[in-house]
């Protein structure tokens, strides 16, 4: 029974590992640009058929691990320069009601191209089988899935706390206008930080596209977790997007096992409970 | 200008509005080609004008309509299903879950404002979705709750009337629209909601005037919640099925398009969004399954530029006409 609970937590870091940089994109591109994104789930989304479309053409994992994110970067890019950037002036609520509207676009789009049924992807050859300790038993994807998306973390905050561009952004969360005054092209950033945000998104379905595949209607419900780590995390916090998706993760694979009806459930149930004990979050700043 | 609001104040709305309401209540079963298209119109105009009383007069971006009117539709369907309940109980039932409902979402989502408000009511949403799949004994989950009667109208034990007939059940949401179109009216232009508007305005100085704006603002959501209760329960008895994507996240998306396409700010504008969005879905769907995609494109252009919505299209093409060139959006009119 413990073996099962420790097994359970494993799957739930790798969970909360990809929560963790699906939440960390969304509140990086709101850090910068005071908006939400309710496209962010439709990028992951896109990453995950996208993973699925390289993996079917070139039989590579490892490539569309590569080209997936950088398509949905690219894609995100795009978008900011024609379509957002015009409306960065108007308030919040109709910044995120064009994101819902490219959301459905995304959505609807993916149907049409890769049909209402969801692909499955394989696991890459390399990561087939298991790893054994002792009685314990684990696929050696997980656990790739956890180092892989820790080191993609690391180089996240070695790129926000060691680069010119980290410090540009960091900056520009505090004050866009001072940066853009001390001569920084702010659209520039605007445009960079966006795709960054959804290329994490990217990364995140490319590595969820073993585990479940890539389902036309995720979006959704990856936007649902992604705003639930958030809550509970604190929004515009890097530590607050990793301990959240952490516990997202964790609190979701661990109800699997007691009552595996209610695991998606229960992780709104744990965000109601923070905000009745700390409306602004964990890690969140009054 | 960026710290204002730019959508349209409301109008003191004259009493031709309410004539021009009824003529399209008239007007309406006669141009379409069914009844039943008819009154899908009215029952999402219901819930698109009680997402109005939110985002139009109070300001407040809510993901989560889809909950009460999923709530609304459940809660009718099993109160008729299981306790024979009557129409008008089962109406009052619906209202008092959707008024429940909003509480407490309301009362949980409203402890932040801002972004953090968005997005607690999309997650509410979500977890009322998969509470509803959970509880598939109840709800039939994936199937959806299926034989829900259309119960008659009747006084104690004398029958009044019989809505079997599509016609008739029209007929019967007409005047229930009719009623919270006006209901809804009295309260925009009472001291209640014009502390509504307050707070969409500036909600630091209508606390510092000393509203308590929380309270406000939930009870709000209680009436938008049990307005939007009451346009489930219709819809379960006009589908005689409750689909379990009542209560979906799309649900709560398609409401709050309604109400942005229509005009946010003008109850007219919401059955204007209802009835635009339900007659495109009903001409697309069977020609183009992916009609949605569509309705994000809508979306983004009425944001860009046309934010009046429908209404507010109209009525500067109205006043364009007119010659009067002083209002063409309301928020000109504003300029000090």
């Amino acid at each position: 029974m413990l073996e099962l609970y420790m097994f359970q937590i494993l799957n739930g870091l790798g969970l909360g590992m990809i929560y963790f940089l699906i939440a960390v994109g969304l509140t990086i591109i709101f850090g910068l640009l005071n908006f939400v994104n309710f496209a962010h789930g439709a990028f992951f989304l896109l990453g995950a058929y996208l993973c699925y479309t390289a993996v079917s053409l070139t039989g590579n994992f490892w490539l569309s691990l590569l080209i997936a994110p950088l398509l949905v970067a690219a894609l995100a890019w795009v978008i900011e320069r024609v379509l957002i950037q015009r409306i960065y002036n108007l308030p919040h609520m109709f910044q995120i009601l064009v994101t819902l509207g490219i959301a459905l676009i995304i959505q609807e789009a993916s149907v049409m191209i890769w049909g209402p049924v969801g692909k499955s992807v394989a696991v890459p050859p390399l990561l087939r089988g298991v790893v054994e300790i002792g009685d314990f038993v684990y696929p050696y994807y997980r656990l790739f899935l956890i180092a892989f998306s820790a080191l993609v973390g690391f180089a996240l905050w070695l790129l926000l706390e060691r680069t010119r561009f980290g410090a540009l952004v960091r900056a520009g969360s505090e004050s866009t206008e001072t940066v853009s005054l001390l001569g920084t092209n702010i659209f520039r950033l605007f445009s960079m930080t966006f795709a960054l945000g959804a290329g994490l998104a990217g990364i995140a379905g490319v590595l969820f596209a073993p585990l479940r595949g890539a389902q036309p209607f995720v979006g959704p419900e990856i936007l649902g977790v992604a705003f639930v780590v958030v809550v509970i995390g604190g929004m515009g916090s890097f530590s607050g997007a990793l301990v959240g998706g952490l516990l997202v993760g964790v609190v979701q694979s661990l109800m699997t096992t007691i009552w595996p009806q209610g695991a998606s459930l229960m992780i709104y149930g744990a965000m109601a409970v923070v905000i009745l004990l700390r409306p602004y979050g964990l890690f969140g700043r009054a | 200008m960026s710290e204002k609001n730019p959508l349209p104040f409301a109008k003191t709305q004259s009493r031709s509005m309410l004539l021009w309401v009824i003529a399209v209540l008239i007007g309406l079963p006669l141009v379409l080609p069914s009844a039943t298209l008819a009154t899908e119109i009215l029952i999402f105009a219901m819930a698109a004008l009680a997402c109005n009383l939110l985002l139009g007069y109070t300001g407040l971006l809510s993901f989560g309509q889809g909950i009460f009117f999923g709530a609304g539709s459940y809660c009718a369907a099993l109160l008729m299903i299981h306790l024979q309940w009557g129409l008008f109980s089962a109406l009052l039932g619906a209202a008092i879950a959707g008024a429940l409902l909003a509480f407490l979402v309301g009362a949980l989502a409203i402890r932040r404002t801002g972004i953090y408000f968005v997005m607690l009511t999309l997650a509410f949403s979500q977890m009322a979705y998969f509470l509803t799949y959970t509880l598939s004994g109840w709800t039939g989950g994936d199937n959806g709750l299926l034989d829900v009667p259309r119960p008659e109208i009747r006084i104690g034990d004398t029958l009044l009337m019989s809505l079997s007939d599509a016609r008739y059940f029209y007929g019967f949401v007409a005047v229930l629209f009719l009623l919270i179109f006006i209901g809804a009216r009295r309260v925009i232009a009472s001291p209640f909601g014009s502390t509504l508007m307050a707070i969409r305005e500036n909600e630091t100085r209508a606390a510092a005037i000393g509203y308590d704006t929380r309270h406000f603002k939930i009870l709000v959501f209680m009436l938008s919640g049990a307005v939007t209760g009451v346009a489930g329960a219709l819809y379960a008895m006009l589908l005689h099925f409750v689909p379990l994507s009542n209560i979906d996240l799309m649900m709560s998306e398609n409401i709050l398009i309604m109400t942005i396409v229509g005009g946010t700010g003008s109850l007219f504008g919401s059955l204007l969004g209802a009835g635009s969005i339900v007659l495109l879905g009903d001409f697309l769907s069977d020609l183009w399954p992916r009609w949605l995609m569509l309705l994000g494109i809508i979306l983004i252009v009425v944001v860009v530029f046309m934010r009046g919505g429908l209404w507010g299209g109209f009525t500067s093409a109205f006043e364009r006409i007119k010659g009067s060139r002083k209002s063409r959006l309301p928020i000109q009119e504003e300029q000090p």
